[in-house]
């Protein structure tokens, strides 16, 4: 079976899930206090930001901080769980498929699940633009192509971490403890990114990216810039470990 | 209501593993905290248990609610993983005895996982403030405090568990929840009052009258959470 035909097989697999209701709904969460207090946006003076510069980031913020790495755990518990009723993965593994590229395409249907939900964002993003802008009198919609470049950086700064919670759910077979340790790793991403390790540490690495942007777009605000030296061979390397991991352990358990 | 039954029931699940895991991990936090910047910590102004709760009790907080919806959404994937869902509801007990026994046990739970972090926090007090009298009886009123504004979190997730299904719609609603939770503007009173935001309030900084009105509000959606349990059953039995 070549990969494209498993993936698609995997996209059907859940398709009555109700995922993508889960991700709109967190996305519609996240941009509704926008919308209400788009007039906060005018008093960033202090910060030489601009208000349509503002509205854009603080809800980017929001999301990059918890509810994106949080709705990836949920895609890995949603991706392993599906076929563990009724034991369909067992069925699986006995097909003479590779195990790799079986657990190769579950992970690119939770890379495309991140991609969806940034999407989705970016819909949200332009809906409640358009919407503060009517109110406010104000233009607060940002060019496309800006948005398109910031969104593609959180997307590619987000792999590593994908794949980190990816590991977490192939190698956990106990539901409960791949959860938390996913959860509970999001949380310390806020301190972790004020010291000078945070390149160690995928879970804050868009995090990262998107605050550093912040400080790119406020004129006033000294936040810290990427180095791209340390940051890039080592976010390679996790990824590849973490990737390689999963390959290698997907299955195990049930072939016991 | 057997809550040994329930306690049982979970033994394989890494439920309690979880909660003692995650509970050590959220103490630890206000210790390395307290280690990195105890200059900071030391020049505030307050007693050591105000200084602590301001420091530490946003992420702690955090880290509690993560633990409660990971915990209650394991308590139920149980029971729907292999049908057992169904033999329980031809047994001859009581359809809201299985859940208040799964209340019990979480509250149990939680008493766990904040006497872990309250000593914690005494260990911080002794090791780097002057404690004075009646620290202890501090303490016992700000955990006493946490654990009943915790009570609505615990019983609403509980019940987001029982009404999904699937393990990742119950644990989607509750990061939805918790993420809304962190977005509410904490100086409005009204929108503090939800389940999940409750647990985020500090003791030491409110004054006794708000304090009563919060354990009311608490005790209040305690108790409606758990009679909506018992007709959410009889609704969905209706369906069935």
């Amino acid at each position: 079976m070549n990969f494209l035909l498993l993936t698609s097989i995997e996209f059907k697999k859940i398709r009555h899930s109700k995922i993508l209701l889960i991700l709109a709904a967190a996305t519609i969460i996240l941009w509704l206090p926008s919308i209400f207090n788009a007039s906060i946006n005018f008093n960033m003076q202090a910060e030489g930001i601009s208000p349509e510069n503002n509205f854009f980031i603080q809800g980017f913020m929001g999301m990059s901080w918890f509810m994106f790495p949080a709705s990836m755990v949920v895609g890995t518990v949603l991706l392993s769980q599906t076929e563990r009723t009724n034991n369909g993965i067992l069925k699986m593994l006995v097909l003479p498929v590779s195990t790799m590229k079986l657990c190769l395409a579950k992970f690119t249907v939770l890379l495309t699940l991140a991609a969806t939900q940034i999407l989705m964002m970016t819909g949200m993003y332009y809906t409640s633009a358009i919407i503060c802008s009517k109110t406010q009198d104000y233009n607060f919609i940002l060019p496309a192509l800006f948005v398109l470049k910031e969104i593609s950086l959180l997307f590619l700064s987000a792999i590593p971490m994908i794949t980190f919670f990816w590991m977490l759910s192939v190698c956990i077979q106990t539901p409960g403890f791949s959860i938390i340790t996913g959860l509970v790793s999001i949380v310390p991403s806020v301190l972790v990114i004020n010291t000078k390790a945070w390149f160690a540490y995928p879970m804050s690495y868009q995090f990262y990216v998107i605050t550093s942007e912040y400080g790119k777009l406020a004129a006033n605000l000294d936040t810290n810039q990427i180095k791209l030296i340390p940051w890039i061979p080592v976010a390679i390397v996790i990824t590849i470990i973490c990737l390689s991991i999963s390959c290698l352990c997907f299955g195990h358990a049930e072939r016991k | 209501m057997r809550v040994s039954l329930e306690l049982k029931k979970v033994k394989r699940t890494g439920f309690l593993p979880t909660f003692l895991c995650g509970g050590i991990l959220a103490a630890s936090f206000p210790v390395i905290n307290m280690a990195a910047r105890t200059e900071i910590y030391l020049t505030q102004q307050g007693s050591p248990l105000q200084i602590l709760f301001n420091a530490n009790w946003q992420i702690i907080a955090m880290l509690n609610v993560l633990l409660v919806i990971t915990g209650t959404c394991i308590l139920y994937n149980t029971e729907y993983a292999s049908n057992a869902m169904q033999k329980i509801k031809s047994l001859p007990t009581r359809a809201g005895s299985v859940f208040l026994s799964k209340v019990i046990l979480t509250i149990f739970m939680c008493i766990l996982i904040l006497t872990i972090e309250a000593v914690a926090v005494t260990f911080c007090s002794y090791y780097w403030f002057e404690t004075g009298n009646g620290f202890l009886i501090g303490l016992c009123k700000n955990f006493g405090y946490e654990l009943l504004l915790m009570l609505p979190c615990i019983t609403i997730s509980l019940l987001i568990s029982e009404a999904c299904k699937n393990i990742w719609i119950s644990l989607g609603i509750g990061v939805i929840c918790v993420f809304t939770a962190t977005m509410l503007p904490s100086d409005n009173f009204n929108l503090s009052l939800f389940p999940f935001a409750m647990p985020f309030q500090i003791f030491t900084d409110t004054n006794i009258e708000q304090v009563i009105r919060y354990i009311c509000t608490a005790v209040a959606e305690f108790v409606v959470i758990c009679l909506s349990e018992l007709v959410f059953i009889k609704i969905r039995r209706e369906f069935e």
